[in-house]
């Protein structure tokens, strides 16, 4: 029995870390297509959805068998809750990646416009919270977890700053409305994809520290935000 | 230790020259359900058995330290065993139905403390029977043998014979480990009803029935305890290793 809830365990584990390397490849084949004009990268990461979606279906079959089998508890159970957590963010972003895709050819035309309203360096940003989510799973890093949190306010400040820049650009110029109404839309997706990595993040703390911390504002201040 | 029904402080118990329990202390609380888990010869069934001094009947056993029950310490030299084992009824693994009728084992307990009258002792059978939830199935088979009876039924009648005396603490080691799921259940949900009015010690090496039926839960490794937490913290984020590899089935 303990052999066999060790080789599960590590099966789950090496299959959530192969879609979160799957999804990250996936955002950054759209942020490509998307600020290099390549719609055939665009079409890849369209048609290799599928793909997230049949691992996103596998994972979450083998939590269910996991739990019909092996009732585990403690530091078990909690992996595979986040397992079943993480899967779930992951298959977001792996959506939101194909918005970004079908967005990049509404955009083709409008690099410039991309890099003055600053998206390329939001999507720098995300990708690196993405990147520090997966790791913190992998590693089983609380720390990495809590400064990812951390890092989500500046995507977010970013964001904000976006939206205005965007706003004044369609003042402006009325002939932009439509590339403005398509980039704000982008931006919305993209700070959405910061929210899952953020999520990804409150999961790996529950699984190491078995504290509850989501929507508590800060998380550095635990103690008083664990309501398991 | 007002605050606890049970309060065992620095218990020692040897068999000869071995040491079956080292300096157990423990406080357990009343009207609770507290399950002591643990791998075979871990001390959990002895520990069990020091709660009514069962162990006493065993040669060559030396008990230290306090085992206090409502403050008194049962080991006191002037403690009337039998009037404590009246207190503290156990349940084992083995249902152990005298091989008498299903009335004479419940009535058995009332008899031998002096009650003769027939119609108390009805009462009192009819009572314990309906708090063991096993009335309605024996109610018209009171002066059948209870060896005739099924496995759980047996262990419910069982618990019927310790009720009748009225104890306030119950004592199970393995209540249910001999029985199939229905049974089992049936036991747990009496556990569930039986708390309100006793305290009870429950012996298991089922983790999912410790988990079920038990406010709190001591983990026992060769004779000391290594954790006593809440049931819920120690099946979802236990505070010692040994806990979460004994829980999670990695040894034991």
């Amino acid at each position: 029995m303990l052999h066999y809830l060790e080789e599960e365990l590590e099966q789950l584990r090496k299959k959530i870390i192969k879609m979160g390397s799957l999804v990250e490849e996936q955002v950054e084949f759209s942020f490509r297509a998307l600020f290099e004009g390549n719609l055939e990268l665009a079409e890849t990461v369209k048609s290799r959805d599928d793909e997230v979606d049949k691992y996103d279906i596998k994972i979450d079959k083998h939590c269910q068998r996991i739990f019909a089998l092996t009732q585990p508890v403690a530091n078990d159970l909690r992996l595979i809750m986040t397992a079943l957590m993480i899967n779930s963010d992951l298959e977001r972003m792996g959506d939101i990646a194909v918005n970004i895709s079908e967005r990049a050819e509404d955009l083709v035309d409008y690099s410039d416009l991309l890099k003055e309203m600053r998206v390329d360096e939001i999507a720098v940003k995300v990708q690196k919270l993405i990147k520090m989510s997966i790791d913190s799973f992998v590693n089983g890093d609380a720390e990495l977890a809590k400064n990812l949190i951390k890092a989500d306010a500046e995507v977010d400040k970013l964001d904000s700053v976006i939206f205005d820049l965007l706003a004044y650009k369609m003042k402006d110029n009325s002939e932009l409305i439509v590339a403005g109404m398509h980039i704000l839309t982008l931006v919305r997706n993209i700070e959405r994809l910061a929210d899952h990595a953020t999520n990804i993040a409150e999961d790996v703390i529950f699984m190491i520290d078995a504290k509850i911390i989501k929507h508590s504002k800060d998380p550095e201040n635990l103690e008083n935000k664990d309501n398991s | 230790m007002k605050d606890y029904k049970i309060y065992t402080k620095d218990l020692n118990l040897y068999y000869g020259s071995n040491r079956a329990l080292k300096d157990v202390t423990i406080g357990i609380d009343e009207n609770k359900i507290t399950s002591l888990i643990g791998p075979s010869g871990c001390g959990k069934s002895t520990f069990l058995r020091t709660l009514n001094r069962l162990n006493d009947t065993i040669d060559n056993v030396k008990i230290e330290g306090d085992v206090m029950i409502d403050d008194i310490n049962i080991y006191d030299k002037n403690v009337d065993v039998v009037a404590l084992r009246k207190r503290v009824g156990m349940i084992f693994q083995k249902s152990n139905p005298f091989p008498k009728s299903v009335y004479e084992n419940v009535a058995y307990g009332p008899r031998i403390n002096g009650v003769k009258n027939k119609k108390e002792l009805d009462e009192i059978v009819e009572t314990s029977c309906k708090r063991a939830a096993i009335w309605d199935e024996v109610k018209d088979r009171m002066n059948d043998s209870a060896i005739g009876l099924s496995g759980g039924q047996q262990q419910r009648v069982c618990i019927a014979r310790a009720l009748a005396v009225d104890p306030d603490v119950l004592l199970m080691d393995e209540p249910a480990s001999a029985l199939d799921p229905i049974s089992t259940a049936k036991i747990e949900e009496l556990m569930f009803e039986l708390k309100t009015d006793l305290t009870i010690v429950i012996v298991t090496h089922n983790m999912q029935q410790a988990a079920r039926v038990s406010d709190k839960c001591a983990f026992f490794l060769m004779g000391e305890i290594v954790e006593y937490n809440s049931t819920k913290n120690m099946f979802t984020k236990p505070d010692k290793e040994e806990t979460q590899n004994y829980v999670s089935g990695r040894f034991g």
